[in-house]
């Protein structure tokens, strides 16, 4: 019982203590120029909505944002795409070094980006991909696989394989038996592959920056970090097209969450 | 068509070898159980009549035509798992159809054998339902609906009752049975359980250790074991087993135990000449009786141990001369635990070298 008090101040601790920094975006958000500046800070915002009309005229932030879906959702896909066989074959196979494969994966997942930063750039300048959405794409793609493979490697893993002989049996190749069968029941696994991936992509900075110069082609992070003028510090539009920008993940988060939630295997054998 | 040979199947993973030249044929039509405790192959050898192991060795072939090479899909057999493996995220309908949508088969084809076997095996309301939403008794029947529905040439079952509880697998046994009476297709059954092989086998494959021990009739198996292994596997309560020896001459084989001898009028002949060596003897419990039946019974003395009631009939655990003994009675059993009793015994098995030793009857 003495526990309870405890363990409910921690969760609130660490629930107060990550959502502080949003929770003062939103409300700066919804502030006027003049309260912004204010000091001491205002609290409450008057619930002016300036600042979201001029990060969505002034700044442009809906081309940010049409960047930034086009290259996440690319990478997303072609991340899974490039994952779901590699994974399917690490569960299933009798591969020699099997786990060096895996334990490699992670190690590499390991690697901090700024290491390959260099050779990216000089891979992509090479193939012309310098300030391009596919330069963009490619070193997500890299960058992400060695976690999409883990989830799905486990996820393939658990599902019965009895399930897979049925399929076999009933006249399925070995990859029909994995899009008609084990695919529909490792949704739950490309949804947390496919939600981690594309949250990476959608907030990663560094490459953005480093890779695209051509504001036509900046992703959001990129974009937003550049509001700023050589004098000024819009703090106002910046928080407004923060909060733009993480909506979407909050939304796709909120959906695919029921998905992986949703144990689709349950019923397939008995327990 | 379907008859199925396996010819010298030896099966290895890594350096253990699970299955040691096993080879049978079954006949076209028949029902055919592989019998054995569990991690002795049985399943192994299952799996590779169906394709989806490959052997290290041997050869397997249906209806004469080899089909090492051919994979799962084209065997043209349908198996039903221990677990059902029912598609979880398909309904009942279409778990049924999906064998006959792979293959094709016009829409009104998959229709037709649907109803026909929704029919057979009463599962008509289930059909629009999710595996979950299932009790297991209504998914086993599923699965053995998704392998009737195509009409294949070989059924294998892998431990398909395993899952239900006691009285569901009696009353599924016996539609099993109806159904194979029915459907005339060969079937491969796996089991542990001798009661299942018993009752549904034409034939029984007794396994061990990757080693077939006997095949045969049920009760040729019941009543000739070929070694002491099927002697005790089979049968419930188990064959009383005694470690003994065995002395053979001219004229009678005597098996020894402590200070106990047992007589049999016996010829020695090519499979065990004049001599001596060890051996087991058997004693089936339901060969144990407390009066005399025939002139020939041998009787002795002992104390009741235990006595379990089952309803009809009795199991009485015996001390006879230091040794326990398990005895199967009718019913009205009427005697306590610590009471002495007289015992008849109107049936022996003799094992030596682990092979069965025919005595007369006596």
């Amino acid at each position: 019982m003495m526990h309870r008090p405890i363990l409910l101040g921690g969760i609130l601790l660490a629930v107060l203590g990550s959502l502080c920094p949003f929770l003062w975006f939103v409300l700066t958000s919804f502030k006027s120029q003049i309260q912004v500046e204010a000091i001491p800070p205002t609290w409450w915002p008057d619930g002016s909505l300036v600042f979201y009309a001029s990060a969505l005229f002034e700044h442009r932030l809906l081309h940010y944002v049409r960047n930034s879906v086009t290259v996440a959702g690319s990478a997303t896909v072609i991340a899974l795409i490039a994952a779901t066989p590699a994974a399917y074959a690490l569960a299933r196979l009798r591969l020699p070094g099997k786990t060096w494969i895996l334990g490699g994966l992670l190690c590499v997942a390991m690697f901090p980006p700024i290491v390959i930063a260099g050779p990216v750039w000089q891979i992509l300048e090479r193939l012309g991909g310098l300030n391009t959405h596919w330069g963009l794409v490619l070193p997500y793609v890299s960058l992400t696989l060695p976690l999409a493979v883990w989830i799905l490697t486990t996820f393939f893993h658990e599902l019965p394989i009895e399930l897979e002989e049925a399929a076999r049996i009933d006249g399925c190749t070995t990859w029909q038996a994995l899009y008609k069968i084990m695919l529909p029941l490792a949704a739950p696994g490309l949804f947390t592959a496919a939600i981690l991936t594309f949250i990476y992509a959608w907030n990663e900075f560094f490459f953005a920056l480093l890779i695209l110069t051509d504001p036509e082609r900046q992703t959001l992070p990129v974009g937003i970090a550049l509001f700023q003028g050589e004098f000024i510090m819009p703090w106002g539009e910046i928080a407004a097209a923060s909060v733009i920008a993480t909506l979407p993940l909050i939304i796709l988060v909120l959906l695919f969450q029921r998905g992986i939630i949703n144990g689709l295997s349950a019923g397939a054998v008995k327990k | 068509m379907a008859g199925l040979e396996l010819q010298h199947i030896e099966k290895t993973f890594g350096r253990t070898r699970v299955l040691h030249d096993v080879s049978f044929e079954v006949s076209d039509g028949k029902f055919f159980v592989l019998l054995g405790p569990s991690g002795c192959g049985k399943s192994t050898l299952l799996r590779i009549i169906a394709g989806l192991e490959p052997q290290t060795r041997g050869s397997v072939s249906f209806g004469g035509q080899c089909v090492d090479d051919v994979p799962p899909s084209d065997r043209d057999i349908a198996m039903v798992f221990q677990h059902y493996a029912l598609y979880p995220h398909l309904t009942v309908k279409e778990n049924l159809a999906f064998g006959l949508k792979m293959r094709r088969e016009p829409k009104s084809v998959i229709e037709a054998r649907i109803a026909e076997t929704a029919a057979l095996l009463e599962i008509y309301d289930l059909l629009d339902r999710k595996p979950k939403e299932l009790s297991g008794g209504q998914q086993q029947r599923v699965a053995m609906g998704r392998a009737i529905v195509r009409k294949p040439k070989l059924f294998l079952f892998d431990e398909p009752l395993s899952n239900l509880d006691a009285r569901l697998r009696a009353s599924m046994r016996v539609e099993l049975k109806k159904l194979h009476r029915r459907l005339g297709t060969t079937m491969v059954y796996v089991t542990h359980d001798q009661s299942e092989a018993m009752t549904l086998g034409h034939a029984v494959v007794v396994m061990n250790r990757g080693r077939i021990q006997q095949i045969g009739r049920p009760e040729q198996i019941y009543h000739e074991p070929a070694n002491p292994f099927v002697a005790g596997f089979i049968g419930n309560p188990p064959m009383n087993l005694f470690e003994g020896s065995y002395r053979l001459d001219q004229r009678q084989l005597e098996f020894l135990m402590g200070d106990l001898t047992f007589r049999f009028p016996f010829q020695a002949h090519e499979r065990i000449g004049a001599g001596t060596g060890t051996a087991t003897l058997g004693v089936r419990p339901e060969d144990v009786t407390f009066e005399p039946e025939g002139p020939g019974h041998v009787a002795s003395t002992g104390t009741i141990d235990l006595v379990e009631n089952l309803g009809n009939d009795s199991i009485v655990h015996i001390m006879v001369k230091g040794q326990s003994l398990m005895a199967r009675t009718s019913f009205g059993f009427r005697q306590h635990a610590g009471e002495s009793i007289t015992i008849y015994v109107k049936n022996f098995h003799l094992f030596i070298n682990d092979n069965r030793i025919p005595l007369p009857s006596l």
